[in-house]
């Protein structure tokens, strides 16, 4: 059965004029797209086995119903094969949902981008990057699942820079952000585990967040020592005293000396959480809560996040090098939380 | 020639029922919506002290918002119907 897509139609003269077109329509992120010709999009819907007119998400507030069909028309503009497009769809999905409150972290000034960690067997069958480079550029699937995922933030959720997306910096992870996690390797239990599904479904789990912060710790041969480096980076980042979420990526040589200390995720989420507070004194000295110094605030501690299991611990990583990152959130917790979504085929 | 489609959507057309504006605030009862951010509860305070004194508004009343990224809760809509004739909201940084 044909598929019928509805998408108002252009007619260019060929793919280099289709590509100038693209930029005077004013629906790309300042790179060069592929055209979306209705072929292409039909590929990409077949290849997740959607109706181009199934609602994946509404945006309530912005009442933008996103269809698996302007999904697909956006994930062929950004360079994806048509096998990506399950991975985009759950991404949508998970932006979409009401505890990830798309209003705020698609238009704050606090210039979030979307934080994409793939789970599961999936990863591994795109060859989504968990290793070397992990933020870098060098792997088609990552770099193009992450753009798809802007293009429709920006085309048909409306979140275009200067007008609803009014990041005051942005950071350059709004281009594309999306690593996996490495769970080849990985000793740990994986994040989608940790979240309520079984290993060998795939996931998409997606956080707002700032950029990435290296910290580097050459010296530690044991856990204690290396998440001491990592909690002393953290303690002032971000979104002190405003308790976001935090990711947390360790890469292959920081995760060999976690786990050969027999720490797991759990134990390194708890150490994080109870060396990275805040003494509220500290926190109105240098101006991010409110307020005068009132005796005792030395030593009335506010924790960098509001529970441990606000920090989300992720294997990934090059293989050598003594360094990992963690990424702050957008805002709190309470305006904007990660979601995690079954990557469905 | 080529086709290609377009990747925009346009948001769904609602009606939305816009009350008349009052002609004068004289007497009319005042809903300052705070949205939580700092300060935001003073700069709502001034504003609608100079709604009372200088355009005859006969009272104020505050209501927060749970956060500042998402619309104000239902329970705010349905007390703001009962007591207020017109209302202040905004969002700054």
């Amino acid at each position: 059965m044909a598929v019928v897509l509805t998408s108002k139609r252009y007619r260019v003269e060929d793919a280099t004029d289709a590509v100038e077109f693209c930029f005077q329509q004013g629906w790309t992120d300042g790179l060069p797209v592929v055209p979306p010709t209705p072929d292409r999009v039909s590929a990409m819907l077949g290849a997740a086995r959607l109706d181009p007119k199934q609602q994946i998400a509404f945006i309530t507030h912005r009442s933008v119903s996103v269809t698996a069909e302007k999904i697909a028309v956006n994930a062929v503009m950004a360079g994806c094969k048509p096998g990506y497009m399950p991975v985009v769809v759950a991404a949508v999905e998970g932006i979409g949902d009401p505890a990830w409150s798309y209003h705020g972290p698609g238009t704050s000034t606090g210039g979030a981008a979307v934080l994409v960690i793939v789970n599961g067997p999936i990863a591994k069958e795109l060859e989504i990057n968990a290793g070397d480079n992990l933020f870098g550029p060098g792997w088609r699937a990552n770099l193009t699942i992450g753009r798809a995922l802007r293009l429709v933030m920006r085309n048909v959720c409306g979140s275009l820079p200067g007008l609803l997306d009014r990041g005051t910096l942005g950071h350059p992870g709004k281009l594309s952000y999306v690593i996996a996690e490495n769970e080849g390797e990985s000793p740990w239990t994986p994040l989608h585990v940790e979240r309520g599904f079984r290993p060998e479904q795939s996931t998409v789990t997606v956080m707002a967040a700032e950029s990435p912060h290296q910290f580097y710790n050459q010296l530690s041969p044991d856990a204690e020592g290396v998440l001491t480096t990592l909690a002393d980076a953290m303690q002032r980042s971000g979104g002190a005293g405003r308790q976001p979420q935090y990711v947390v990526t360790l890469a292959g040589e920081h995760m060999r000396t976690i786990a050969g200390s027999g720490w797991g995720k759990k134990e390194i989420r708890q150490f994080l959480f109870d060396h990275t507070q805040n003494s509220h004194a500290h926190l109105k000295r240098t101006n991010r809560i409110p307020g005068a110094v009132q005796p005792g605030d030395d030593t009335k501690l506010r924790p960098l996040v509001a529970s441990p299991d606000d920090i989300l611990v992720v294997a990934a990583g090059g293989r050598a090098g003594a360094f990992s990152a963690f990424i702050p959130g957008w805002g709190g917790a309470r305006s904007s939380q990660a979601t995690t979504k079954e990557v469905r085929r | 020639m080529i086709e290609i489609l377009d990747p925009t959507v346009e948001a769904a057309t609602q009606p939305i029922a816009y009350v008349d504006r009052p002609g004068s605030l004289a007497g009319k009862r005042i809903g300052l919506i705070e949205n939580t951010k700092f300060n935001s509860d003073k700069l709502l305070q001034r504003i609608g002290e100079i709604l009372k004194t200088e355009y005859g508004a006969s009272e104020t009343r505050m209501f927060r918002k749970h956060n500042s990224s998402v619309p104000a809760h239902e329970e705010i809509i349905q007390e703001v119907r009962k007591t207020c004739d017109v209302i202040v909201a905004g969002v700054g940084d």
